[in-house]
C-alpha cells in the first residue's frame, strides 16, 4: 500500500488536480482548446526538461541551461536584424547551444568540476555573453522575420480528429519530438543504459568498461542543445529575443524533474515521468491563473507542491 | 499534492461567497510589476476599478514575456470581460490574437499601439517634445546655439528627436551646433558627459553655447555635470530633460541650470486605462488607437508638489 | 545486562519468509557466533535489531522485562551498537570527530568547540579499548582499515548520556582487515566481553570463530539449525549445518594441467603504484598475488585492467597493444571483479539485469545502437544461472541482495562472454561459505576451461588452496614467483614475510 503510494503518489496528486481544476472551471479548464492552450505553454519548459533530465541521470545537474536559452535566441535575432536567413539564424543559435553543452561538459568531466560550480560559472558567462551580443537590447519588430515567428503561431490542423478550427501548435509539436528523441536515447539505446549505470556508480561504471568522460561530456552537449532549441522556440513565440528571456526555465525543469523522480522505483530521472512533472507544474498555472489566486500565492503553492511532493517521497522510502 | 489542494478547495469556497459570477472580471498580465512606474498605473487603475466593483486579477509574470502570452490564453479560457497588457503587444501577438477570437477586447496600458489592442492608454511622446523644446526656445528668447542629445534606435524616444528638431527650426536664429547620439550601456549618463565635455572644450567662449535639450534625464544630467565641472555653470545654459525621474527632480531642485523636465501621470494612466475598459465592457466603439494622459512640465516652481 | 533473548522471531518479504521462529538467547560476558550461508537471514535479523526492519512476530526480552523495538532509537536507548564491515567513517574529520560522530561536541564559552576534550573524550574511549597506537586528533583517513574499525568501535563507547552498551554486533567485522588488524580487534571484542558486554558475532571465517566465540547459533533459510557451545560441537558440524551438505574440500582440486600458451606477460612493468613487475599467465593458470596488507597486491591487478600506465616495461597480450582503459581491457575480454563490491563494483539502485550485463552493452546491441533488452536478459538470465545467484529475479535492485549474492553479481558479470583472463581482487571478500564454494567452482570451471586468472586474497588457505603459483609483494614491488603446490599457509606466511 506504501509503496503504491509512494510511486504513484505523484500521479494520484496530477489526476486530482486535474479532477479539481474540471470541477472547479467547469466547461473551461478540461476542454480541448485549453488543453491544447497548456501543450504550447509548457513546451519550452518541457524541452528543457527533457533533455535536463540526461545529465540528471547521471546525478550531475545543468544550471546554464536559461541563459543558453537566452544566449541562443538572441543570437538568432541578432543575425536575423543583420539580414541573414531563418536558417542561418536557426543554425547559429543551435551550434551556439552543442558548443556551450560541450563547454560544459568539458568542465564537468575532463576538467573534473564539480557540475553545479561548473555549470554555475557558464550560468554567468552565456548570460554575459547574451548581454554582449544583443547590446543589451529586446531585438523585436522589423527584426523578426515573419516565417520565424510566425512559427510559434501555426500548428496541424485538427479538423481531421473532430476537433473543426483547433490546431496542433508547432511548439507542442517540437516538444513532443525532443520527448521522443529524449525518451529512446535514454531508454532504448545503449548509450542510454550506459549513462543510467554513470548514475549509478560511476567508479563502478568505469571500471566495468564504461567511458565515463565521453559519455559526461557528450550528454551535457546533448543538454546545451535542448536549451538552445527551447530559447528558439521562446523567442519565436514572443516575436523577439532579450538576454534574460530564458532564466526563469533553469529552476522549472529541475524542479520538473525532481518531481518526475518521486514516481521511479529507486528515484532515479526517467524522460516520461520528467513530463509528468512539466505537466504538474503547467496544469498549476493555467488552473490557478483562470481561478484567479494571486501570482505571488501562486508561486508559493507551486513550490509548496514541488516540496510536499518530494518530501511525501522520501518519507514513504524511508519507512518502507 | 493534498495540500494544494485543500488550498484551492478553500481558495474556490471563497470565489463562490464572494460572488465572483455577478461582477466583471478584469485580468492585467504584466512582466513588470517590480518597476515602480507599473506599481504606479496599477495603484490609479485599481483605485479605479474598486469604485466600479471589478475582480481585478493581477498577473506578474516576473520578465517572463512568453509567460505573459500563456497567462492572456488563461485568460481568455476563463472568459473574462477584459484584458489588460502592461508590454509591448508585438511580443505578445499570438495571445491577442486568442483575445480577438474570442472577441475579449485588449486594453494597452503603456504597451505600444497595435491593431490587436483597443486603445494604448499613455503620454503623449510628441507632445512631451513639444513642451521641453519650446519651453528651452522661449527661454533663450529665440536665439542662441543648442546642443541636442538624441536616440533615434529606439522609437519612443525617436519622435522626441523629431519634433524638437522641428520646433528649433521653426526659429531662425536658433543653430543646432551638435545633435549627439550617446552610448547608453549604463543609462547614458557617462558617455553624455564625456561627449558634452568635448563639445565645451571646443566652444571656449561664454555664451557659445545656449541650451542642451535632451531626449530624456541621462544625458541632461551628464552634460550638467560636465557643466558644473568645467567651471561654467554661471553660463546661464538652459538644461531639460524628458520624464523628470528622481535624480532630475533633484537636479531641478537645487535651481542650477537644469530647469526643466516633464512628468507623465503613472496613476493618471492607470485611472484612463480603467475608463478604458469600461467603455470597451460597455460595448461602445473606441476610434482612438492611442489614448493620450496629459503630462506635467515640472520646473523649479512645482518639482516639490 | 544478563541475558537478552530473542524467541519467535518471524519476518517475511512480499510473502516470501526470510525468518521463521528464530531464537536466540545471548549472555552478558558471552561473545556469541552467528552463522549461515548467503540468504539464511542473518542481515534481517541484524536489520530487526537495529530497528531499521520491523519483525512480523517478536518475543524481545532484556532481563526478563519485555523490550521495545520499532525503530532505531530504541535500538540505542536498548544498548545495542552496531559494526558493520561497511565503515561509516568520514575520512576528512580525525579519530577524534569520527568518535563523537552525532554527539554535541563540547564547546568552550558555548561557542568555539573544545577540541581538547573532544580529543581527550576520544582518547579515553580508545583506551578503554586497549588501543594507545591511535592518535585522536589525527585524520581518519589516514589509518588502515582495521584502525578506522577500532575507532568505529570506540565511538559505540561514548554516548550523550554516558549509558554504557549491552550488546555489541559485529557484522564480518575482519571481512577488510588484514591479519595483524583483525589480531588486534580480537583483542578488543574479549575487553568488550570481559566488560560484561554481550557479544554477537557474524563471520564467515571458521577459524575466528572457533578461536574467539563461547556459543554458536547457525541459520539455514532462516531457521534455527544449530545453537551450542562452541567447546561442545566442531568445525564440520558447523559447516554441515551451514550448508546442509558435509563439506570434505572446499577447494576444488584442479584435474587437468596447466596450459603451455602463454596469453599474458609483464616484463619489467613499473606504475605509480608497483615496480619491477614481471610474470607470464598460462591459459588456464590460476596466478595468486599475495603479500602483507597494502603492498600493491592490487596495483599488479590494475596493470592487467589498464588501470595504471606502465611508465617502464613491456606488457605482452594477444597481437594487440596492451588495453590503456577499462573500456579496452573489457572489450578484450578481461573480466574484472573489483576489491570493492559497492563502492567500485555495483550499482547498488539498480537491478541485478543491468548491473550484470554492462560491460557486455556493446555485444549485444542492435543497430549500432540500440539497447536490445531480450538479448540482456538473456544473458543475464544464463550468467546469473553459472553463479546460482539466489535473487527474487533480474529485476531486483542489487542492494537488496546478500553479501555472497552480491558478488555473484559480480561474476555474472564477468561471464558474460568466455573471459580471455579473469582478474579477481579479494573475490570472496564479505561472502558466506555456501557462495564462496559456488565462487571456488566456477573459477576452477573456468580455468580447467583454459581462462588464465589472477587473483589476490588476504586469507592465505584460499591463496594455497586456489592458485598454482603465488606472486609475492612487498612494499609495492615484486618479490617472488613460488610454486603453491605442497605449501602450507605457515609456509606461504614464512615466505611472506621472508622476502
Amino acid at each position: 500500500m506504501l509503496r503504491i503510494l509512494r510511486i504513484y503518489g505523484t500521479l494520484i496528486g496530477f489526476a486530482l488536480i486535474v479532477v479539481l481544476f474540471s470541477v472547479l472551471l467547469p466547461g473551461t479548464f478540461f476542454t480541448s482548446g485549453n488543453l491544447i492552450n497548456i501543450s504550447q505553454q509548457i513546451s519550452m519548459l518541457a524541452v528543457v526538461a527533457f533533455t535536463m533530465t540526461i545529465v540528471m541521470v547521471m546525478n550531475d545537474f545543468d544550471l546554464s541551461v536559461g541563459s543558453m536559452a537566452s544566449l541562443a535566441g538572441v543570437t538568432a535575432a541578432v543575425l536575423f536584424s543583420l539580414g541573414y536567413p531563418v536558417y542561418v539564424g536557426v543554425g547559429a543559435a543551435l551550434l551556439v547551444g552543442l558548443l556551450g553543452g560541450v563547454f560544459n561538459g568539458v568542465l564537468v568531466s575532463l576538467v573534473g568540476i564539480l557540475p553545479f560550480v561548473a555549470t554555475l560559472g557558464t550560468l554567468t558567462m552565456f548570460s554575459g555573453l547574451a548581454f554582449l551580443v544583443s547590446g543589451g537590447r529586446t531585438i523585436f519588430g522589423r527584426d523578426i522575420p515573419s516565417e520565424f515567428s510566425g512559427f510559434a503561431r501555426g500548428g496541424i490542423p485538427l479538423d481531421f480528429i473532430g476537433l473543426d478550427g483547433q490546431k496542433l501548435p508547432f511548439l507542442s509539436l517540437v516538444a513532443l519530438l525532443v520527448l521522443a528523441v529524449v525518451w529512446f536515447v535514454l531508454e532504448q539505446t545503449t548509450y542510454g543504459r550506459r549513462l543510467y549505470a554513470i548514475g549509478g556508480n560511476k567508479e563502478a561504471a568505469r571500471l566495468a568498461g564504461v567511458r565515463v568522460k565521453s559519455l559526461r561530456l557528450s550528454a551535457f552537449a546533448l543538454t546545451g542543445l535542448g536549451a538552445a532549441i527551447a530559447g528558439l522556440m521562446y523567442s519565436s513565440r514572443v516575436a523577439s529575443a532579450n538576454p534574460t528571456q530564458g532564466s526563469g526555465l533553469m529552476l522549472d525543469a529541475i524542479a520538473a524533474v525532481f518531481l518526475g523522480m518521486t514516481m521511479s522505483e529507486e528515484g532515479e530521472p526517467r524522460v516520461l515521468y520528467t513530463l509528468v512533472g512539466v505537466l504538474i507544474l503547467g496544469v498549476l498555472d493555467n488552473g490557478l491563473t483562470q481561478l484567479s489566486v494571486d501570482s505571488y500565492i501562486r508561486e508559493i503553492m507551486v513550490g509548496a507542491i514541488v516540496v510536499s511532493a518530494v518530501a511525501f517521497s522520501s518519507i514513504t522510502k524511508q519507512s518502507r | 499534492m493534498f495540500f494544494a489542494g485543500t488550498i484551492a478547495r478553500g481558495l474556490a469556497a471563497l470565489l463562490v461567497l464572494t460572488g465572483v459570477a455577478m461582477a466583471q472580471n478584469v485580468t492585467v498580465v504584466t512582466p513588470y510589476l517590480a518597476q515602480p512606474g507599473t506599481q504606479m498605473y496599477l495603484e490609479g487603475f485599481e483605485a479605479e476599478a474598486a469604485g466600479k466593483g471589478w475582480n481585478v486579477n493581477v498577473i506578474d509574470t516576473a520578465g517572463d514575456v512568453a509567460a505573459v502570452i500563456s497567462r492572456i490564453e488563461d485568460a481568455v479560457t476563463q472568459k473574462v470581460d477584459a484584458i489588460v497588457i502592461n508590454v509591448d503587444p508585438a511580443q505578445v501577438a499570438a495571445g491577442l490574437e486568442a483575445a480577438a477570437a474570442a472577441s475579449i477586447p485588449v486594453i494597452g496600458m503603456d504597451s505600444g499601439a497595435d491593431p490587436l489592442v483597443v486603445t494604448n492608454v499613455t503620454s503623449n511622446g510628441y507632445a512631451m517634445a513639444a513642451e521641453t523644446s519650446v519651453y528651452v526656445a522661449n527661454r533663450i528668447e529665440g536665439k542662441g546655439r543648442i546642443v541636442m542629445f538624441v536616440f533615434d534606435a529606439f522609437p519612443p524616444v525617436q519622435i522626441r528627436g523629431v519634433i524638437a528638431d522641428a520646433v528649433f527650426g521653426n526659429y531662425p536664429d536658433i543653430e543646432v551646433i551638435d545633435r549627439i547620439t550617446p552610448d547608453v550601456q549604463d543609462g547614458g549618463i557617462a558617455d553624455s558627459r564625456a561627449k558634452m565635455e568635448a563639445l565645451l572644450a571646443a566652444n571656449p567662449e561664454k555664451g557659445s553655447i545656449s541650451a542642451v535639450w535632451a531626449a530624456w534625464d541621462q544625458p541632461a544630467l551628464g552634460a550638467l555635470q560636465a557643466i558644473e565641472d568645467a567651471g561654467r555653470a554661471d553660463e546661464g545654459i538652459v538644461i531639460v530633460g524628458i520624464d523628470a525621474n528622481p535624480q532630475a527632480r533633484d537636479a531641478i531642485a537645487a535651481g542650477g541650470n537644469f530647469e526643466a523636465s516633464i512628468a507623465q501621470d503613472f496613476i493618471g494612466i492607470g485611472k484612463a486605462t480603467a475608463d478604458a475598459v469600461a467603455r470597451a465592457i460597455s460595448g461602445e466603439e473606441i476610434r482612438e488607437r492611442v489614448t493620450y494622459v496629459p503630462t506635467v512640465l515640472v520646473t523649479k516652481s512645482n518639482v516639490n508638489n | 545486562m544478563n541475558a537478552l533473548s530473542i524467541r519467535n522471531l518471524s519476518k517475511s518479504f512480499a510473502g516470501s519468509p526470510a525468518l521463521s521462529d528464530v531464537a536466540l538467547e545471548l549472555r552478558g560476558g558471552e561473545i556469541h557466533a552467528l552463522m549461515g550461508e548467503n540468504g539464511a537471514g542473518k542481515s534481517t535479523l541484524i536489520r530487526i535489531l537495529a530497528g531499521v526492519e520491523t519483525a512480523d512476530a517478536l518475543v524481545l526480552e532484556k532481563d526478563g522485562r519485555a523490550l521495545p523495538l520499532s525503530n532505531a532509537q530504541n535500538a540505542h536507548d536498548a544498548g545495542f551498537r552496531f559494526i558493520h564491515q561497511e565503515l561509516n567513517i568520514v575520512p576528512q574529520l580525525s579519530a577524534a570527530e569520527n568518535i563523537s560522530l552525532g554527539l554535541p561536541y563540547p564547546r568552550r564559552l558555548g561557542l568555539a568547540v573544545d577540541w581538547k576534550e573532544l580529543n581527550s573524550r576520544a582518547g579515553m574511549a580508545l583506551s578503554r579499548l586497549g588501543v594507545d597506537h591511535i592518535d585522536p586528533a589525527m585524520q581518519a583517513a589516514r589509518f588502515d582499515t582495521g584502525d578506522q574499525m577500532l575507532i568505529k568501535i570506540a565511538s559505540c563507547l561514548v554516548d550523550a548520556e554516558g549509558r554504557t552498551a549491552d550488546l555489541y554486533v559485529f557484522d564480518e567485522p575482519t571481512a577488510a582487515l588484514t591479519g595483524e588488524e583483525s589480531e588486534k580487534l580480537f583483542a578488543v571484542i574479549s575487553g568488550l566481553k570481559d566488560s560484561g558486554a554481550a557479544v554477537l558475532y557474524v563471520s564467515h571465517r571458521m577459524n575466528e570463530v572457533m578461536r574467539l566465540c563461547d556459543r554458536v547459533t547457525v541459520l539455514r533459510d532462516g531457521r534455527n539449525v544449530l545453537s551450542a557451545p562452541i567447546s561442545e560441537t566442531s568445525k564440520e558440524e558447523i559447516i554441515t549445518a551451514m550448508t546442509g551438505r558435509s563439506v570434505a574440500e572446499i577447494y576444488p582440486p584442479r584435474s587437468s594441467d596447466v596450459g603451455e600458451a602463454v596469453v599474458y606477460a609483464a616484463s619489467g612493468v613499473s606504475t605509480d603504484e608497483v615496480s619491477r613487475i614481471e610474470f607470464k599467465l598460462r591459459a588456464g593458470e590460476i596466478l595468486g598475488v599475495a603479500g602483507l596488507a597494502n603492498a600493491g597486491q592490487s596495483g599488479v591487478l590494475r596493470i592487467v585492467m589498464g588501470l595504471a600506465e606502465p611508465g617502464k616495461g613491456r606488457i605482452e597480450f594477444g597481437s594487440e597493444p596492451a588495453p590503456k582503459t577499462p573500456s579496452e581491457a573489457w572489450a578484450r575480454g578481461i573480466a574484472y571483479i573489483p576489491r570493492e563490491r559497492r563502492r567500485e563494483g555495483l550499482m547498488l539502485q539498480m537491478p541485478v539485469c543491468d548491473n550484470a550485463v554492462l560491460p557486455h552493452l556493446d555485444r549485444l546491441r542492435r543497430l549500432l545502437f540500440m539497447a536490445n533488452r531480450r538479448g540482456e536478459r538473456a544473458m543475464a538470465t544464463r550468467t546469473a544461472d553459472d553463479v546460482r545467484l539466489k535473487a527474487a529475479g533480474l529485476s531486483q535492485p542489487v542492494y537488496q541482495l546478500s553479501g555472497g549474492n552480491q558478488q555473484k553479481v559480480l561474476f555474472a558479470r564477468a561471464l558474460g562472454r568466455q573471459p580471455a583472463i579473469l582478474v579477481l581482487d579479494e573475490p570472496t571478500r564479505g561472502v558466506d561459505i555456501g557462495a564462496k564454494y559456488d565462487i571456488y567452482a566456477l573459477v576452477r570451471e573456468l580455468s580447467e576451461a583454459g581462462c588464465p586468472v589472477i587473483m589476490t586474497s588476504t586469507d592465505l588457505s584460499e591463496t594455497l588452496g586456489m592458485c598454482d603459483r603465488v606472486l609475492i609483494m612487498r612494499d609495492g614491488a615484486q618479490q617472488a614467483i613460488i610454486d603453491a603446490a605442497g605449501l602450507t599457509p605457515a609456509d606461504l606466511l614464512s615466505r611472506i614475510y621472508a622476502s
